[in-house]
């Protein structure tokens, strides 16, 4: 950070809530006046509950303020979200579905029984048996089977929740991504986080209420779609924060613009679009209104947020964290920051765990442990971390990818192969899920011998997407949004609450 | 879409009355297939038993198909007798194990009185909407008078058939800002304003069809489309100059070329009967696909990938279909067949490029001064490589050839060959003579070509043509170019849309549920993009106007403008969207200024956009059309309203894509030294048209207001509405340095001794084209008395493009 740049940001820090309440003359409404005098105060008790009543495209106006803190169906387990999703679906074989069968068969050629009916996405004819790429040990008080590739969440095994057999329907990334977030495999459906800020409202008026890391410059395959708001108001769709440079972008003021002079402008653009709105009638025009109160707001608190520098040593060296780097492990840390400060939804996205072995990026034996080597050490921090911070309780943190992988070889060129790799498999793989009132050192479901069939505790998408909901305080068959004529949700058609996990 | 809890409701209301109801007042009426049948099959049955799994050895997508013996012997379907009919039995099985659908929820009554009607009156398969011709219909007769009798029409008979009204036409000011950003992407200007008030409006209309800003702003939307982007993708991203291609597109628009002849141009101008080199240009269009620079890959695998896309985008772009899904399998939902999407693969499959970084095959082009001499070196270099490959085109060389492949597994025989022909040549030396296909041994000639020593002479020759060739600075555009009849390749089945498994060999073919291709047409992309314009075609023309529509609207008369399937949604006026279709292709002969002339000159385009809370409550989407349309500017009209306003703008066209100001650390690719030199002179200031669009490093603020990053074909942009973009207009740098240039303009354009409200006022008159309400100039002129000097005057302007109404078509 330049020298200029700094002394901007202290300025920016030093501008207090009261200081910048004085600045408003004429004032801007209760959303505003909620902002400096505690959304939580003003408006508790006046919330009227994410029962779906509300019309679709329907009035957002001040009479239902859309990010209102609000009570969901039930007392809630837990009141935040870290999905820490590893886009390109990370192999359970190598990580915690242990298959010593699998070893004696690897070489052989995969029986004809097990290809007939079955659709791969890359593998033809009838492939070889591959047997787990890793070693496996029992861990923790719970002795949960986990990689040696994972050596660092071993040490929290007691606090996790395994589920062995979630299913999906997809089986290509896109489709399986926008499955796992929105409950559909099209385009258009809000995503969890979404349903999440709909439901309760934000806790910190001052930051996004969903908030999405991605590591690195790549989007999930299906791209911003995986964290839009679909048919529900964009107001709650999820905002990227950029882990390096200016954590949003164009969060600084122009140069010469001060904070007041800034206060008053924002102020003047929300009393011209309300007598506009007056004119004409649209209710795009409120939220574009609370959308610029928003940006005021993260202008201010989003740089404390984002801001890792403010971490002591020993946390960097828990997590891994490079403060300036784009990195799971400073995502992560974020996460922990962001949910702290009351975030209600927070998504990250790791990439590159598509191991087919086409090449050594995504081969077993190569790019798959580098993925295991960057987020295993952080992903367990966040644990450890929240816990000690007495924040895991009420935070729910869940790991996986949108499908599992084949424990049949992947040998797309038929030719000898340095590279190892699985193909996709949508019939059974792992999540893991902690915190938030699931059970500690718990496992639920299993797979045949060899990893590829579910036996018994299977979990749909739409399951554990009901179980995150009523973690949250919501039965999911009621967290309602009505669009084109009829009532939509998360889950779809189907889902049920995995009471078997709930501690 | 019935949810499953109202299909229960359903199902005990029935239940209760079921013998009543159902044989008294429905057992007579022929049942329909399209609305009444098909969302049946596809809801409940085709998951399992249509294009993508056919468990049981049965599908009930096609009719041949759900009356032929499934794997047990028995028939699906047997027309006219429902009770000898498989899926009634299993419908109705009473073991949850043996009955349809498995694991779910059993079908209602209700649902099953249509299936048993339906077999028992024959078992009739429609087409869906979309794959019959659009109908002639005449406007319909209305009660009320309203319009032009066409559009409006139509338009009007929904209103009345839902009790509803029309708005009035919308105040001129806001009448003219909206035809002019819909027309050009930019504000009108003052003098058009003045003239729509005065009445003439449809002068104006035509002024701004004229304008040369016209032919950008479309182009804007055919970019998506064509996934358009100055670098070639993947890894490295490198740059790829293929703007001559978007000037071409930009130049057609404004010429108006005919929609029929746009289109043929661009899939198939090299294979024209009158091709030139502007119509060769045009083919760029599918060379916007990808290429893959990353070292070690496979080049027929990406080749083929691209083929994949062409095949692909040209489904999405002209028949709104998701054809895409028959790459693997059939279609699950819509009636083609997965063999099917190889016939059209075929005719794709024969273009001269394969994945190479240099992106050949290229068309050549050099500034004014250098062009003689320029086209004599391409001549001359084409000359020598017709020799060169003359050279190593006798038996002799064929038997040097065939020893040299011999050789080939000699690393030290494979490294005099260019390290990018490597990986291809050890492929096509890797299979078996007999299953080279043409194209293989014309590859194995032409990279012999370059090593041999017959041609060594020839090489040298050429290299000193190229000396001189590459300092005239060609600007090389990839197009398509159809390989020699020697050299073609044969296309195949790939199963499971993998290109290294081999099924059946197919001819080039579009689907049998198709018009056909006329007997005489060439089997090429020639013949298919004729194909496509043709009368006969149901789609193209429908999904083309309701593209239209969409971006005048904001919502097409088929809102999923990218799938007219069976699974997109039903058109909101389907004798409107067929009337149009057939005026587009007929009396406006693929004119699109004239269709666009003819929607915005109707009272539906020209109604206020203001809403009633009732209205809202009644149509949130403006569906029936009660109202104007109303919604925010793209990504792209928003950059060039505030170049606009501020008096910033650079009206000059075409040519290199441009790098304004953007944020560092955008472009962030360890693999590639292309450098953000951002623009000091008239090029910071030039449309949103001509910055640099780099896949992997998009132009922030285009991003924050939802343009794609276009590795594919989009079809629709989902608008949001976020705080990201607030920050966009507040603070990115060229957003303020337009704010800074609009107050100056004001200052310097108004009388000398003008107060700050004043000043104000001039501010939002100047972005608005109207005087600002008493209450909007208090606001802006306390922000204006607030701050010292010319600063207060700025933070107005800021203010001012950040208003909802100026960032909105109203």
């Amino acid at each position: 950070m330049t020298r200029p740049e700094h002394e901007r940001r202290l300025a920016l820090q030093a501008m207090t809530r009261r200081h910048f309440l004085g600045t408003f003359s004429t004032g801007v409404g209760a959303a505003a006046l909620a902002t400096f005098l505690g959304a939580e105060r003003v408006f508790a008790g006046t919330g009227t509950g994410a029962t779906g009543t509300g019309t679709a495209g329907g009035s957002l106006g001040a009479a239902a303020d859309p990010l209102l803190p609000r009570a969901p169906h039930f007392a809630p387990r837990a009141k935040r979200v870290i999905f820490l999703h590893m886009a390109g679906a990370p192999s359970q074989l190598e990580l915690f579905d242990y298959k010593p069968e699998l070893q004696r068969l690897n070489g052989q050629l995969c029986p004809e029984s097990l290809l007939e009916g079955k659709r791969f996405a890359f593998i033809k004819g009838v492939p070889k048996m591959l047997g787990p790429q890793a070693t496996f040990r029992r861990r923790g008080q719970s002795g949960a089977w986990i990689s040696d590739h994972l050596p660092h969440l071993a040490e929290v095994a007691d606090e996790i929740t395994f589920l062995k057999a979630m299913h999906s329907d997809q089986f290509n990334h896109a489709p399986a991504q926008l499955l796992m977030h929105t409950g559909s495999p099209r385009l258009g459906r809000p995503s969890m986080g979404s349903w999440a800020v709909y439901g309760l409202g934000t806790e910190n008026r001052n930051l996004p209420g969903f908030v999405v890391l991605l590591s690195g410059a790549n989007q999930p395959d299906a791209g911003a779609s995986v964290y839009g708001s679909g048919f529900l108001p964009t107001i709650y769709q999820g905002v990227q924060c950029r882990s390096e440079g200016d954590p949003v972008l164009f969060l600084s003021d122009p140069e010469g613009v001060d904070r007041e002079e800034r206060a008053r402008t924002i102020e003047a653009i929300a009393r011209i679009n309300r007598e506009h709105h007056a004119e004409v009638g649209d209710p795009e025009i409120l939220t574009r209104i609370a959308q610029y109160e928003l940006a005021f707001r993260m202008q201010m608190e989003v740089p404390d947020a984002m801001n890792l520098a403010e971490e002591p040593e020993w946390v960097h060296a828990m997590y891994g964290t490079e403060p300036g780097k784009t990195s799971f492990a400073n995502n992560s840390l974020l996460a922990r920051r962001l949910v702290e400060r009351g975030v209600r939804f927070v998504n990250l996205f790791h990439w590159g765990w598509d191991s087919h072995g086409a090449g050594a990026s995504e081969a077993l034996n190569v790019g798959f442990l580098d993925r295991c080597r960057e987020t295993d050490r952080a992903a367990a921090a966040l644990i450890a971390d929240l816990k000690q911070r007495g924040l895991l309780d009420e935070t729910l943190v869940v790991w996986g990818g949108e499908f599992g992988r084949t424990p049949m070889l992947e040998n797309r060129s038929g030719q000898d192969n340095p590279f190892v790799g699985r193909d996709h498999h949508n019939e059974c793989y792992t999540m893991w899920m902690a915190g938030g009132g699931v059970k500690r050192g718990f496992t639920w479901g299993e797979t045949d011998e060899i990893g590829y069939q579910a036996v018994s505790g299977r979990v749909h998408v739409h399951d554990l997407q009901a179980t995150i909901l009523h973690l949250l305080g919501f039965d999911h068959e009621r967290l309602v949004f009505p669009f084109q004529g009829r009532n939509f949700r998360l889950t779809d058609v189907s889902g049920r609450v995995v009471r078997e996990i709930l501690a | 879409m019935p949810s499953r809890p109202s299909r229960r409701i359903a199902a005990a209301a029935l239940a209760a009355v079921a013998a009543l109801s159902l044989s008294a007042c429905t057992s007579g009426h022929e049942v329909d297939f399209a609305t009444e049948v098909r969302p049946i099959l596809n809801a409940r049955c085709l998951k399992c038993h249509g294009g993508v799994k056919r468990a049981g050895g049965v599908s009930l997508l096609f009719r041949d198909e759900a009356l032929a013996k499934g794997e047990s012997g028995r028939t699906p379907i047997v027309p006219g007798d429902a009770d000898a009919s498989e899926l009634m039995r299993r419908i109705l099985h009473e073991d949850p194990a043996e009955r349809m659908p498995r694991d779910d929820d059993p079908l209602t009554a209700e649902e099953i009185d249509v299936l048993r009607r339906w077999i028992d009156q024959g078992a009739e398969w429609q087409p869906h909407w979309a794959f019959v011709a659009p109908s002639e219909a005449e406007p319909p007769e209305t009660d009320g008078a309203w319009g032009d009798g066409g559009i409006d029409a139509f338009v009007l008979a929904r209103l009345e058939a839902e009790g509803l009204e029309p708005s009035p036409e919308a105040d001129c000011d806001v009448l003219a800002r909206r035809v002019a950003l819909d027309l050009t992407g930019l504000p009108p200007t003052p003098q058009q304003v003045g003239r729509v008030c005065e009445g003439g409006y449809e002068a104006v209309v035509d002024e701004l069809l004229a304008d040369p800003a016209y032919g950008e702003r479309w182009a804007g939307m055919w970019l998506d489309l064509a996934r358009y982007a100055d670098s070639q993708g993947f890894e490295k991203d490198g740059p790829r100059s293929i703007w001559r291609w978007r000037d071409w597109v930009v130049t057609s628009f404004n010429d108006d070329k005919p929609f029929d002849r746009f289109t043929v141009e661009q899939l198939a101008g090299d294979l024209l009967p009158d091709a030139t080199d502007e119509t060769r240009l045009a083919t760029a269009f599918h060379r916007n696909t990808m290429t893959n620079d990353e070292g070690g890959t496979d080049d027929e695998e990406y080749r083929s990938a691209t083929v994949i896309d062409r095949v692909n985008t040209t489904w999405e772009v002209w028949q709104g279909s998701t054809f895409a899904c028959t790459q693997c399998h059939g279609h699950p939902y819509d009636p083609f067949r997965h063999e099917e999407y190889y016939g059209v693969y075929a005719f794709f499959n024969q273009t001269a490029d394969w994945d190479q970084t240099s992106e050949f095959p290229t068309l050549d082009s050099f500034d004014e001064g250098r062009r003689a001499e320029g086209e004599r070196l391409v001549a001359a270099i084409a000359d020598v490589e017709a020799r060169m490959m003359e050279a190593v085109s006798t038996p002799a060389m064929d038997a040097e050839i065939a020893a040299w492949t011999q050789r080939l597994g000699d690393p030290a025989e494979t490294g005099r060959v260019q390290t990018f022909w490597q990986n291809e040549l050890l492929r096509v030396v890797g299979r078996p003579d007999s299953m080279r296909s043409g194209a293989d041994r014309a590859f194995l000639r032409y990279v012999y070509a370059e090593i041999a020593d017959a041609t060594e002479p020839l090489r040298k020759e050429r290299g000193e043509l190229y000396r001189a060739y590459w300092p005239l600075e060609p600007v090389r555009t990839p197009v398509l170019r159809e390989l020699p009849a020697g050299a073609r390749r044969a296309t195949y089945v790939f199963d499971r849309g993998n290109f290294l498994v081999r099924g059946p060999e197919v001819a080039p073919a579009v689907p049998a549920s198709m018009p056909p291709l006329p007997g005489d047409a060439p089997r090429n992309r020639l013949g298919l993009a004729e194909w496509l314009v043709s009368d006969g075609n149901p789609l193209t023309a429908r999904v083309l106007v309701n593209r239209f529509w969409e971006q005048l609207f904001g919502t097409g008369i088929v809102e999923t403008v990218e799938d007219f399937g069976t699974q997109g949604l039903t058109p909101s006026h389907p004798e409107l969207l067929d009337w149009l279709a057939i005026r587009f292709r007929e009396h406006h002969a693929w004119s699109v200024k004239g269709l666009l002339r003819e929607i915005v000159t109707s009272a539906t385009y020209r109604q206020s956009s203001r809403v009633t809370p009732d209205l809202l409550e009644r149509d949130p989407a403006n569906r029936l059309l009660a109202r104007g349309p109303r919604f925010r500017l793209s990504a792209e009209q928003l950059r060039d309203q505030a170049l606009a306003v501020s008096g910033l703008l650079s009206r000059k066209m075409y040519g290199r894509p441009v790098m304004p100001p953007q944020p560092e650390g955008i472009w962030r690719n360890p693999y590639s030294g292309l450098q953000w030199v951002t623009a000091t002179d008239e090029n910071r200031y030039r449309r949103a048209l001509y910055t640099f669009w780099r896949r992997t490093g998009p132009y922030p603020s285009m991003m924050a207001f939802d343009a794609p990053s276009r590795e594919v074909c989009v079809s629709r942009r989902i608008r949001t509405n976020t705080p990201l973009q607030a920050l966009v207009t507040l603070n990115d740098p060229a957003f303020v340095e337009a704010a800074e240039a609009l107050a100056e303009r004001v200052k310097r354009e108004s009388a000398p001794a003008s107060g700050a409200r004043d000043l104000a006022a001039a501010v939002y008159r100047a972005a608005l084209f109207r005087e600002p309400s008493a209450t909007k100039l208090d606001a802006l002129a306390e922000v204006a008395e607030s701050s010292p000097g010319d600063e207060g005057l700025r933070l107005v302007a800021n203010v001012v493009l950040n208003l909802d109404e100026f960032v909105t078509k109203e």
